[in-house]
């Protein structure tokens, strides 16, 4: 490893809201890499131009939420083109989706909405993340969702069914460490287990957020409302998955009741501390 | 067991319908009631469509109250849901089914409004061109100027309303005199809306180079340009108001007079 792969491997990025442009703009603030969702940045505009800026001083990921991959309709094809077109433009270091569904009917939800995992869905998800990937002309990550359902039929764990698709289409998997806290939690199960159960090659990605904690019918559930400051068993999780995967580029997220910006930056701060005792912890074992 | 396909549309007709229907049978309760799970997907749902029309509507939504606007909007989402996965493209329709919404039809004024504010959405949004060089224009016969079609900027737009909305739009932005009075009868507007650089900016209109502009933005030729100003205003020169458009930035390309083997296009 070089040592300039190295300080990408042990770097932390923020996700890019457009409160925060202007101030992003003019401060270009010391973080690892930008990442937008992409489905914000398909007009033209003030939106895009800055994007056209930003890119030139940092690396960006490119994180799609409207593709559908999980759905059973068929692909749009003029949003699979308008994606393509962005990531022609803009170039970026990484590209992802999401492991869930959007669109049925014809009716967009906006929304990551859960599959049922089996072996028909699994044919379904590998044979979209394999045209996006041919459309694209390179591969992308695919995030796993936060979930608040289970399915009755559904046999397949979701990490396994994560590493099959991998398998199959030569995608790489976007480590959502506070999705797999909050799905884990949901249903009572255990999320160092979920993080055991995924093949150590090929995470591409990790995303850190924070969640709120609701009650429904007298039990707690977990939302992934991306509103908070990751929540400290989430730091824990995520100290755990750089034991097992090494040092990933992370991404700290945060959409709703949107902070200072400073405040984002603080929490990228510490995931880079985290990374980069973890890119120490790998180069020791090495050495020894 | 019912296939990806038709689960996936049971749980789409759930979240957007009342009933949760055949599709609980497919959801495990995991110590809470299927709907209640279900009911936690309508809710995220629901709260990011109406953000973004909040987004899209603020004055709509500070004319008729956030609490009515969550109301109707929720009705909307129902009737009408995204047709794209692109949020800055939800809501085109709203003001159509704000008109015909029985609760808010006595605001007569809100769907003009309403129109007003998408047009300044889909100005801030829409794809990038450069102006046209003027000088492609030179050396057209009469004849051939008369059947050329002029492409207008995407984000340009023309709003045509009895009341007075472009008032009613700057008494309701963040900063207005709170005390300010908009007299609804005052008159009407006709509006051009646009992109300027990173800006959106609407100003009004004379009666004539409203329907010139109007005509083109609509798609008709040079000709029934002409005609739709002449018939809004006797004084109309075609020449001063062609150069304004031009020196607007307004026009990104032309389509070459039609002849029997298709238009081309000049730019």
């Amino acid at each position: 490893m070089t040592e300039a792969e190295g300080r990408v491997r042990t770097s932390a990025g923020i996700g890019l809201r457009s409160p925060h442009v202007a101030e992003v703009m003019a401060t270009r603030p010391a973080v690892a890499f930008l990442e937008v969702h992409a489905e914000n940045y398909m007009g033209g505009g003030p939106a895009l131009a800055a994007l056209d800026r930003l890119r030139h001083d940092y690396p960006l990921s490119l994180h799609g939420v409207g593709l559908s991959l999980g759905g059973a309709d068929a692909l749009d094809a003029r949003h699979l083109a308008r994606f393509k077109r962005l990531v022609d433009r803009v170039e970026p270091e990484l590209v992802s989706e999401h492991l869930a569904w959007s669109v049925a009917e014809g009716a967009y939800f906006n929304h990551l909405l859960p599959l049922p995992y089996d072996e028909a869905s699994l044919d379904a998800v590998c044979g979209r993340v394999a045209r996006v990937q041919e459309a694209l002309g390179r591969a992308i990550l695919l995030e796993n969702p936060s979930r608040y359902l289970r399915f009755a039929h559904s046999p397949i764990p979701e990490p396994e069914f994560l590493a099959e698709l991998a398998h199959r289409t030569g995608c790489g998997l976007l480590l959502d460490v506070n999705n797999v806290y909050v799905t884990c939690r949901n249903f009572d199960e255990d999320p160092e287990a979920y993080l055991d159960a995924l093949e150590v090659a090929g995470i591409g990605e990790i995303h850190l957020a924070g969640h709120a904690e609701n009650e429904a019918d007298g039990r707690r559930i977990l939302i992934d409302d991306h509103g908070s400051a990751v929540a400290d068993p989430v730091w824990r999780l995520y100290t755990r998955a750089l034991e097992r995967f090494g040092p990933v580029p992370t991404l700290v997220e945060w959409d709703t009741r949107l902070p200072a910006l400073a405040v984002l930056l603080d929490e990228a701060a510490k995931a880079r501390r985290l990374l980069e005792a973890a890119g120490r912890r790998e180069r020791d074992a090495v050495a020894a | 067991m019912p296939s990806l396909r038709d689960l996936e549309r049971d749980v789409a007709r759930a979240l957007l319908g009342e009933a949760d229907g055949a599709v609980l049978a497919s959801i495990l309760g995991d110590g809470l009631s299927p709907a209640a799970r279900l009911g936690v997907y309508r809710n995220h749902v629901f709260s990011t469509l109406t953000d973004a029309l909040e987004a899209t509507y603020p004055v709509v939504c500070r004319l008729v109250d956030p609490r009515f606007f969550a109301y109707a909007v929720d009705r909307y989402i129902r009737a009408c849901p995204p047709a794209g996965p692109c949020l800055f493209e939800y809501g085109e329709s709203l003001p159509e089914f704000l008109a015909a919404f029985p609760p808010c039809r006595h605001l007569q004024y809100l769907p003009d409004v309403a129109r007003l504010e998408w047009a300044i959405n889909r100005a801030l949004h829409a794809e990038d061109a450069e102006p046209l060089d003027p000088t492609r224009l030179r050396g057209l016969s009469p004849d051939g100027a008369a059947r050329l079609a002029l492409r207008l900027h995407p984000s340009a737009s023309f709003l045509e309303s009895r009341w007075p909305v472009d008032r009613v739009w700057r008494a309701n932005q963040p900063g207005a005199d709170p005390d300010g009075i908009v007299d609804l009868d005052a008159g009407g507007v006709r509006l051009e809306v646009r992109r300027l650089g990173d800006d959106v900016v609407f100003r009004s209109l004379a009666a004539a180079t409203y329907a010139f502009r109007s005509a083109l933005a609509a798609g008709g030729d040079l000709e029934r340009a002409v005609e739709a100003a002449q018939a809004a205003g006797p004084e109309f020169d075609l020449t001063q108001t062609l150069r304004e458009l031009l020196d607007d930035g307004l026009v990104v390309g032309s389509s070459a007079p039609r002849s029997r083997m298709g238009a081309t296009d000049a730019n």
